[in-house]
């Protein structure tokens, strides 16, 4: 496109993004050293939970109440719906804790943490509206205490848990895209940012990183006997 | 029917103390997250020595 061309906002979108996100950020294939921990496990752990939330919702809203009540298979994929949502909540405090004393909003993060924490308020109401519209007891005794607490705060009105449609529609859609988009937006921010370096290395120096597969470089250096480094400084990976 | 593993055919266990009051499963998952929290921390990561040494 010569200079004189008008820009469309379609190029101009790509221009950002890309600027923003240049592949090898997007997807990158080598990893601070500092990430050899299995604190860091706990994110990715919750987008797994995420995931298995959202394969087996799909499969419950296709089938319906009267299959996920009344037949062993519909009960195996209840099961595994409501044991990914109490994974998903167990490894995402596991995640919270380990960044907040890593104190993960350094180094101009603090939307990566903003995004982490609204994720986790999100996925509460998500959660409730789920156990409500199991359209059993369970779901008619845990709305009917619920309905006490949202009229004490004054959003009765607005969020009824004992109405099944609403309720229903917020679990299977407005919800769930919430969580989802705010997940989408938590690891592009991730990969922009990259990963917060620990207080010690929180000097903006040279950082080891590490290739998450074999490169071509180490594999022909492995054949050789050459004893290469697995790991190689990158100027700036992770500061401020 | 299989039954469960746990007999939930009762009202849950709770432990009560001055203004505390949870549930005894609250209280066990809250404990494993600790442990598990604990864990991860202190746990070293496979190959982790390998790739410092290669520093």
């Amino acid at each position: 496109m010569s200079g004189s061309t008008r820009r469309s906002w379609t190029g101009a979108v790509r221009e950002r993004a890309v600027g923003a996100l240049p592949p090898e950020k997007l997807l990158p294939d080598s990893q601070p050293a500092y990430m050899a921990s299995w604190i860091y496990i706990f994110g990715v752990l919750s987008l797994v939970s995420l995931m298995l939330i959202i394969a087996s919702g799909v499969i419950l809203s296709l089938k319906g109440p009267g299959w996920w009540h009344f037949t062993g298979v519909g009960h195996f994929f209840n099961s595994i719906h409501l044991w990914s949502v109490e994974l998903f909540f167990f490894f995402m405090v596991i995640h919270l804790w380990g960044k907040y004393w890593m104190a993960a909003w350094r180094g101009g993060r603090a939307r990566v943490w903003m995004t982490g924490a609204v994720t986790f308020v999100v996925a509460i109401p998500c959660a409730l509206t789920g156990y409500v519209s199991q359209q059993n007891f369970d779901a008619q005794w845990i709305s009917t205490q619920a309905k006490d607490g949202m009229n004490a705060v004054g959003v009765g009105a607005f969020f009824n848990v004992t109405n099944f449609g609403q309720m229903y529609s917020y679990h299977v859609l407005l919800l769930p895209l919430a969580v989802v988009g705010l997940v989408v937006a938590h690891i592009l921010l991730v990969r922009k940012h990259g990963i917060v370096p620990p207080f010690h290395r929180f000097d903006g120096g040279d950082l080891p990183v590490v290739a998450l597969a074999p490169t071509a470089d180490a594999r022909e250096a492995s054949a050789g006997g050459d004893a290469a480094p697995a790991s190689r400084p990158v100027s700036g990976a992770g500061a401020p | 029917m299989m039954a469960a593993i746990f007999d939930l055919n009762h009202p849950a266990h709770t432990v009560h103390w001055h203004f505390f009051l949870m549930t005894v499963s609250n209280i066990v998952v809250i404990v494993v997250m600790l442990v598990v929290f604990a864990v991860a921390i202190l746990v070293p990561f496979p190959g982790h020595g390998r790739r410092g040494a290669a520093k």
